[in-house]
C-alpha cells in the first residue's frame, strides 16, 4: 500500500513539477513592451508606424536609449492586452519581435513603508537571505512579556503559547517589550504596512514570564523553556537576564537542547565583562549588541558568554539609532511604532536568522551555532570579545546552511543561472530539444526526494552525481562544438546511462541493453558495500528510472521494439524495476536483515 | 538578602523604560515594586530592600532590588 502511495505521489509530483516548471518560464511582470523593427524597414515607414500606434492606443513609443536607433528598438508602455493587440496587428510583419519588457528585480526589497528606517536589517544583510527562505515551517518561542497582535503582526502565524505570570493560555503583552522583540523576529512583511521582520513566515509562540513591570521568576522562565521544547518550538529567544546560577534553569535549557531547540539569549545591558544568565549557560547562544556604526553598543555586556553580536541600537543620542518595530504603548496599551535599544533587541535578530538557518535544513543546535559563527562577519580587532564570532550575517548564514544540501530551490536556481528559465533561450536558442533532459533531471530529484521520506538519508555529492549520470548526463555539453575536435566526447559526457548505447553513433533510438535496469542493477550490486559509492548507485538507479519514464512518454524509440506500445511497456517496466532496486538499496541494512 | 543602597534614581531606556538606582559606589540596581515617590528621575534616596537572585528582567542593568522601605535624601 505504502509503495503504491509513493508511486502515486511520484507521478503526481512529476506532473506538478512540470506544470510549475513551465509556469516559471512564463511568469514575470512587465509594464512595457519591446518592439524591434526589422533593419530592412525604412526609417520613414517606422516613423509612420510609431505614429499610428501612438494614435490608436494612446501611448507614446520611444527609443529604448540613444544606442537603440541603429537597431530600431522601441519601448511602449502597456500591458498584456496591448501586447496581444500589437502581435495581432500588421506590425508583426515589420518587426523582428514584439515581446514583454520583463522587469528584473535583483533582491527582495519589501514594500513596508518604514523599512528604510530599519538600518539593522540591512546591517545583517537580510535581503539576500530572503531570496532563499523566510523561515516558513519554523516556530520561534518568544519568552518575554507576552505578545499583543498589533496590526503589523496580523499576517504573522501564531501557535499556542502560555502566560506563566497570570496562569492563562492567552499570553497578551502588558509591557511592550515582548511585542517589540516578536516584531524583530517575524513582523508581518511585504504587507504594505509598517516595518519588516527577519523570519516573517515563521510561527511565533508567545510565552509570558515577565510582568508588566518587566521582571519574572526563574521558575516561570524554566517552565516556559520546557513548554516550548514540548510544544515543538525550533528556536527560543530570551531577551531577559539577571539573577544567579540556577540548577532548575540549566536543566530546562539542557532539556530543550536535547530536543533540538536552539536557545538564544541577550548578553545583558550593564556594560560588564561577561554575559548575564541565561546567556552564560552552556547550550545558550549569547548575543551582544552593536549600534548603527557597528561598534559595541554603550550598554552591552561583553567577554565570556558572548557568541555573536547583532544590532541592538542606541537611542542615547538619537531615537532613530534604535531598533524600530510595532509594539504597544506601555501606558495606553495602544499599538505604536517605537525605537527600542538593548541586547534584548540584538537577541531576536539572531533568533530570526537561526529560524532561517533551520528552515534551510540545518537542525542540530550545535550545527546551527556553527553556521551562525562561521558565517558571521569577523571583526579584526576584538581583544575584549565585544562581538564573539563577529557581526551577524543572515545571507551568509543561509548560504552556508544550504551548502552541500541539494534542494529543489538549488536546482531551479541552477536552471535560472544557466539561462534555462529565460523564455528567449527556449524560443531562440533552438533548445526545445533540451526539455526532455530537464524533465529527466527533475524526475530523478523528485524520486530521490520521495524515497527520502521513507528512509531518511542525507544528500551527498555521490547521490547527486548518480542522479545526474542516470537521468541526463551533463546535457549542456552536447551543444558544444569546437573546431577540429571530435564532438563525440561531448555527446558522451552529455548523455545519461541509458543513452550511452546509442550516442556514440549519434542515433536517438535507445539501445535496450543500456536503456534498462541492467546497468543500475550491476552498479547497486557492486557498490552496495561501499558507504559513499552506494549512493552513487542509488542515485543512478533513480536517475535511470526518471530517464526511462520520461522517454516512455516523449520519445519511446527502442532498437528492436519500434516506437509504439511495446517500446513504451519495456521502458516503463524497466523504470519501475530501477526505482525498486533503489528503494531496496536505500533501506537501512538492519531492515533488510 | 537584605541590602541598603544610597544613590540617585534614574530612568533607563530599556524596553518601555526601567527605574534604576545608581548607587554612589558605581553599581546600578534595577528597582522592583518602586513606589510613586521613587519613580522620579534625579531624586536622591536611600533604599532598603531585598536582592532578588531568583528574578530575571528585560532591563538586565544590574541586580534587582525589591523595595521594602526608602528614605528621600
Amino acid at each position: 500500500m505504502k509503495k503504491l502511495l509513493v508511486l502515486c505521489l511520484f507521478i503526481f509530483g512529476l506532473f506538478f513539477a512540470l506544470s510549475n516548471f513551465q509556469g516559471l518560464a512564463t511568469q514575470g511582470t512587465f509594464d512595457s513592451i519591446v518592439l524591434d523593427f526589422k533593419e530592412s524597414v525604412p526609417e520613414t515607414e517606422i516613423a509612420a508606424e510609431i505614429e499610428a500606434i501612438a494614435k490608436q492606443y494612446n501611448v507614446s513609443p520611444r527609443l529604448n536609449s540613444e544606442f537603440s536607433r541603429s537597431d530600431n528598438l522601441y519601448i511602449v508602455k502597456g500591458d498584456k492586452n496591448l501586447l496581444k493587440n500589437l502581435k495581432k496587428s500588421g506590425l508583426a510583419k515589420e518587426t523582428e519581435y514584439i515581446e514583454p519588457n520583463y522587469l528584473y528585480r535583483a533582491l527582495e526589497v519589501p514594500n513596508d513603508p518604514n523599512y528604510n528606517q530599519q538600518w539593522n536589517l540591512r546591517s545583517v544583510n537580510i535581503e539576500q537571505a530572503w531570496d532563499d527562505t523566510k523561515g516558513s515551517g519554523i516556530t520561534v518561542a518568544v519568552i518575554d512579556t507576552g505578545i499583543s497582535q498589533v496590526p503589523d503582526l496580523k499576517q504573522t502565524e501564531f501557535v499556542k503559547g502560555y502566560d506563566f505570570v497570570n496562569d492563562k493560555v492567552d499570553a497578551i503583552d502588558d509591557n511592550g517589550h515582548g511585542t517589540h522583540v516578536a516584531g524583530t523576529v517575524a513582523q508581518s512583511t511585504n504587507n504594505g504596512y509598517g516595518v519588516a521582520g527577519i523570519a516573517y513566515e515563521a510561527n511565533l509562540m508567545p510565552l509570558k514570564v515577565l510582568s508588566a513591570e518587566g521582571s519574572g521568576t526563574i521558575s516561570d522562565i524554566a517552565e516556559a523553556i520546557k513548554f516550548a521544547a514540548d510544544n515543538k518550538a525550533d528556536v527560543i529567544n530570551m531577551s531577559l537576564g539577571g539573577g544567579g546560577e540556577s540548577q532548575l534553569m540549566q536543566e530546562a535549557i539542557n532539556y530543550a537542547n536535547q530536543k533540538g531547540v536552539v536557545v538564544i539569549a541577550a548578553a545583558g545591558n550593564s556594560n560588564e565583562n561577561s554575559a548575564s544568565y541565561p546567556a552564560r549557560y552552556p547550550n545558550v547562544i549569547g548575543v551582544s549588541a552593536i549600534d548603527a556604526t557597528g561598534e559595541k553598543a554603550f550598554y552591552s555586556n561583553f567577554g565570556a558568554g558572548v557568541d555573536i553580536s547583532a544590532p541592538g541600537g542606541s537611542t542615547k543620542d538619537n531615537k532613530t539609532g534604535g531598533i524600530l518595530q510595532e509594539t504597544i504603548d506601555y501606558q495606553t496599551g495602544q499599538p505604536i511604532f517605537d525605537y527600542y535599544q538593548g541586547t534584548s533587541m540584538a537577541s531576536p535578530h539572531v533568533a530570526g536568522v537561526a529560524a532561517l538557518v533551520k528552515a534551510s535544513g540545518v537542525n542540530e543546535p550545535q550545527e546551527v551555532l556553527q553556521v551562525l559563527k562561521q558565517s558571521a562577519r569577523k571583526v579584526q580587532e576584538d581583544p575584549l570579545n565585544h562581538f564573539g564570532a563577529g557581526h551577524l550575517d543572515a545571507a551568509a548564514a543561509v548560504k552556508l546552511a544550504l551548502k552541500g544540501q541539494i534542494s529543489f530551490r538549488d536546482f531551479f536556481r541552477w536552471l535560472r543561472d544557466n539561462g534555462y528559465l529565460n523564455l528567449r533561450f527556449w524560443i531562440d536558442g533552438g533548445a526545445v530539444a533540451l526539455l526532455p533532459k530537464v524533465l529527466m533531471v527533475i524526475g530523478s530529484y523528485l524520486l530521490a526526494w520521495f524515497l527520502r521520506n521513507y528512509f531518511p538519508f542525507a544528500w551527498s555529492w555521490s547521490l547527486t552525481g548518480g542522479l545526474v549520470a542516470g537521468s541526463s548526463g551533463l546535457f549542456f555539453l552536447r551543444g558544444i562544438y569546437i573546431f577540429d575536435l571530435p564532438q563525440w566526447p561531448f555527446r558522451v559526457a552529455g548523455s545519461s546511462i541509458p543513452e550511452l548505447g546509442n550516442i556514440v553513433q549519434g542515433s536517438s533510438v535507445l539501445n535496450p541493453l543500456f536503456a534498462s535496469v541492467l546497468i543500475p542493477g550491476v552498479l547497486v550490486v557492486l557498490l552496495l558495500g561501499h558507504p559513499t559509492w552506494k549512493w552513487f548507485a542509488i542515485g543512478s538507479a533513480l536517475g535511470v528510472a526518471s530517464c526511462l519514464a520520461v522517454s516512455a512518454v516523449l520519445s519511446p524509440a527502442v532498437w528492436g521494439l519500434g516506437d509504439g506500445t511495446w517500446a513504451r511497456l519495456f521502458l516503463i517496466a524497466n523504470a519501475l524495476l530501477c526505482y525498486g532496486i533503489a528503494r531496496l538499496a536505500a533501506k537501512p541494512s538492519e531492515q533488510i536483515a | 538578602m537584605s541590602k541598603t543602597v544610597t544613590g540617585t534614581i534614574e530612568r533607563q531606556g530599556f524596553g518601555p523604560g526601567t527605574w534604576a538606582l545608581a548607587s554612589d559606589d558605581g553599581q546600578t540596581y534595577e528597582l522592583k515594586n518602586a513606589p510613586a515617590e521613587l519613580r522620579q528621575a534625579g531624586v536622591k534616596a536611600t533604599v532598603t530592600g531585598e536582592i532578588r537572585d531568583d528574578v530575571m528582567s528585560l532591563a538586565m542593568i544590574g541586580p534587582v532590588l525589591e523595595v521594602r522601605s526608602f528614605e528621600l535624601n
